[in-house]
């Protein structure tokens, strides 16, 4: 304890030193207001939408005097409502969408036409709280450390600060320790108020709090190795600066490279594309090219299937589920291998401990490509509901009766 | 009575050349002993091996009777160590210099304590509360010392002790030194400075190339080592 407190004092008097953790305390408060921020708009454009959800949906039911014309002009808001977390990672919320407002269409090509890029795995993204931990706070680390030892050689003291402390443990650990602690604590403190705003769970701030100090161990372990060698501190900067390239850029970059090449993925687009074709398609082909194959899907309309006019809704929304249908296979394959990317990229991680920090922060925020593809599938659900509700009217046609609308399946965001 | 300090057939290599050859010598305790020598001749070396930072290639080196080696801390603990051209921290004023030392050496010192060293060598009052970025040499040569003699340490291990002091700091150094040896402090100093070492040492060892070459004692001479006998057996040694 004293010799922490020795080398507290020591540090408070290093202009330098203090400079590099005040600017970590900087960064980090800034990082943890943009999260902030950012997740609050999330949640204000959430809130401003579901306040016209129900309200627009009436409306547009209230010109109708159709179950299909209802059906078609109702909109239904879906959204992943961002964690009590995700301000310190935002991950994946940059790249794929969390909110959409669907209909009784075709639900892939709603899902997807937003989506003209992949949205697939993050390694290095937005300037928030896990990006400062996982990829900036290392530097601020090496810039702190390299010279703990290198710069004592340099000025001459080095020996005889040894021989007054008897032991380079006694002198070194506590002397890099409070700066590591100095440096950990200036990112969390904001971090932690962060937190206790967002009313984010203790487990998870502290599980988030352990990764941190995990990650800006792994890195004191490589600069203490690296430290140790006899060369001069400059020299020492630029290899170290050199690994933190290597470590928290070149490797991901090339990893995402190698994995983006290793695992083909098709696009949003292609789903669009492919969607939008299939149900365009169907008004030009016979009823039975859209009726066989939604049949064979839902037998229980097998006798109410039969389609006699030139336009009937069943009809209509047959095909655009048949679109569905039809872009199964390219969905399927949109979907397993974002997954297969995401498990790659897990595993790529174990290579940098910038891009596990940060994959392990996206993780607890809930904001990683498991969370993004898991909403996509409460939205199928969801839409799985909605036809389920509006089949027996398409098929059995009762009179048009908007108090039955009344018992549309509501969207439940809750994983 | 046991040696404070013993080297014993000592050889250090280094890059495969012998920096340190064969050498040995004893130090009583209460009794200062100077090793003169040229740039190169193996005298920092000494030192370094005395505070276990380099490890003897062949014999040994000894503190209180004990091979360094076998506990290079508590070898530590018996000594105060002066380097050469000694380095404080220039963004620390004096007292938290010394109060930063002496805390990592496991000494606690009261200011008035810290005020009474730094008194002895007569570093400025006015000067003590400054950074010592703005010291001259000299000044940072007397913090140093104030910091050896802070260590209250049974051994002083000196390297070049006197280099920046003017000639009055100097001859008040000899006087301290000998009054910490009268006190029964063990000092091992080594030095280019032949008058110096003469005028304190109570024995002068002349080490040359690795090798010590000769020894020469103040009870042989009548209680002071005659500089003059040195100062020729240096010269003639460093010309052969």
């Amino acid at each position: 304890m004293n010799a922490l407190l020795r080398e507290a004092r020591f540090l408070a008097k290093d202009r330098g030193a203090v400079l590099w953790i005040v600017l970590a305390l900087l960064l980090s408060a800034a990082a943890t207001g943009f999260g902030i921020a950012e997740v609050r708009e999330q949640r204000q454009t959430i809130a401003a939408l579901l306040a016209e959800d129900a309200k627009d949906r009436a409306n547009a039911i209230s010109k109708h005097d159709a179950w299909g014309d209802a059906a078609y002009d109702a909109f239904h808001l879906t959204y992943a409502p961002p964690s009590d977390f995700a301000f310190a990672a935002l991950g994946q919320r940059d790249t794929a969408p969390w909110l959409h407002r669907v209909r009784m269409l075709s639900l892939e090509s709603q899902i997807h036409e937003a989506d003209t890029a992949n949205a697939d795995f993050g390694l290095i993204g937005r300037f928030d709280f896990a990006f400062l931990a996982a990829a900036v706070a290392p530097l601020l680390l090496i810039l702190l450390l390299h010279d703990l030892r290198a710069g004592e050689r340099v000025a001459g003291r080095h020996d005889w600060l040894v021989a007054s402390a008897g032991t380079p443990r006694r002198l070194w650990l506590p002397r890099a320790g409070v700066r590591f602690g100095g440096l950990a604590l200036a990112l969390l403190v904001p971090f932690w108020i962060g937190a206790a705003i967002e009313g984010a769970g203790f487990g998870a701030a502290l599980a988030a709090s352990a990764l941190v100090v995990g990650s800006l161990a792994a890195w004191w372990a490589i600069i203490a190795v690296v430290g140790r060698r006899n060369a001069s501190p400059p020299a020492l900067l630029a290899a170290l600066v050199g690994i933190w390239l290597m470590l928290a850029l070149l490797i991901p970059a090339a990893a995402r490279a190698g994995i983006e090449a290793a695992v083909p993925v098709p696009d949003g687009a292609e789903i669009l594309m492919l969607q939008r074709d299939a149900v365009n398609d169907a008004w030009d082909k016979p009823k039975a090219a859209t009726m066989t194959p939604f049949l064979a899907r839902h037998p229980e309309w097998r006798a109410l299937g039969t389609v006699e006019k030139p336009f009937e809704w069943k009809w209509y929304y047959a095909f655009q589920q048949v679109g569905d249908q039809q872009a199964e296979p390219i969905v399927t394959a949109y979907r397993q291998g974002r997954l297969a990317r995401d498990r790659a990229a897990g595993w790529a991680a174990l290579l940098s401990p910038a891009a596990l920090t940060e994959r392990g922060l996206e993780r607890l925020a809930g904001t990683d490509t498991r969370a993004m593809i898991a909403y996509e599938d409460r939205v199928r659900a969801f839409h799985a509901r909605l036809r389920a509700f509006h089949y027996p009217l398409f098929f059995r046609d009762p009179p048009y009766d908007p108090v039955v609308l009344d018992g549309l399946p509501r969207y439940d965001p809750a994983p | 009575m046991t040696p404070t300090l013993e080297a014993r057939s000592l050889v250090v290599m280094r890059d495969g050349a012998a920096v340190l050859n064969d050498v040995s010598f004893a130090i009583a305790p209460g009794e200062v002993f100077a090793l003169l020598g040229g740039n190169g001749a193996g005298k920092s070396t000494t030192l370094l091996t005395f505070l276990g930072f380099l490890q003897p290639t062949a014999g040994d080196v000894l503190v209180a009777g004990r091979s360094v080696g076998d506990d290079v801390e508590a070898a530590r603990a018996k000594i105060a160590y002066l380097p050469e051209a000694a380095s404080l921290y220039g963004h620390l004023n004096a007292y938290e210099n010394l109060g930063y030392f002496l805390d990592l050496a496991g000494r606690k010192v009261s200011r008035a304590a810290l005020d009474a060293a730094l008194d002895q060598v007569a570093l400025p009052t006015e000067a003590r509360q400054r950074r010592m970025q703005s010291y001259s040499k000299g000044m940072r040569q007397k913090t140093a010392i104030a910091l050896a003699l802070l260590r209250d340490t049974p051994i002083l291990l000196l390297d070049e002790p006197t280099s920046g002091l003017d000639p009055v700091a100097i001859d008040e150094f000899h006087a301290m030194v000998q009054a910490l040896a009268a006190a029964g402090r063990t000092v091992l100093m080594v030095t280019h400075d032949v008058y110096g070492a003469c005028q304190v040492a109570d024995r002068v060892g002349l080490l040359r190339g690795g090798r010590l070459v000769g020894s020469f004692a103040a009870s042989d001479a009548g209680g002071r080592i005659d500089t003059e006998t040195v100062h020729a057996a240096f010269a003639a040694r460093e010309a052969a």
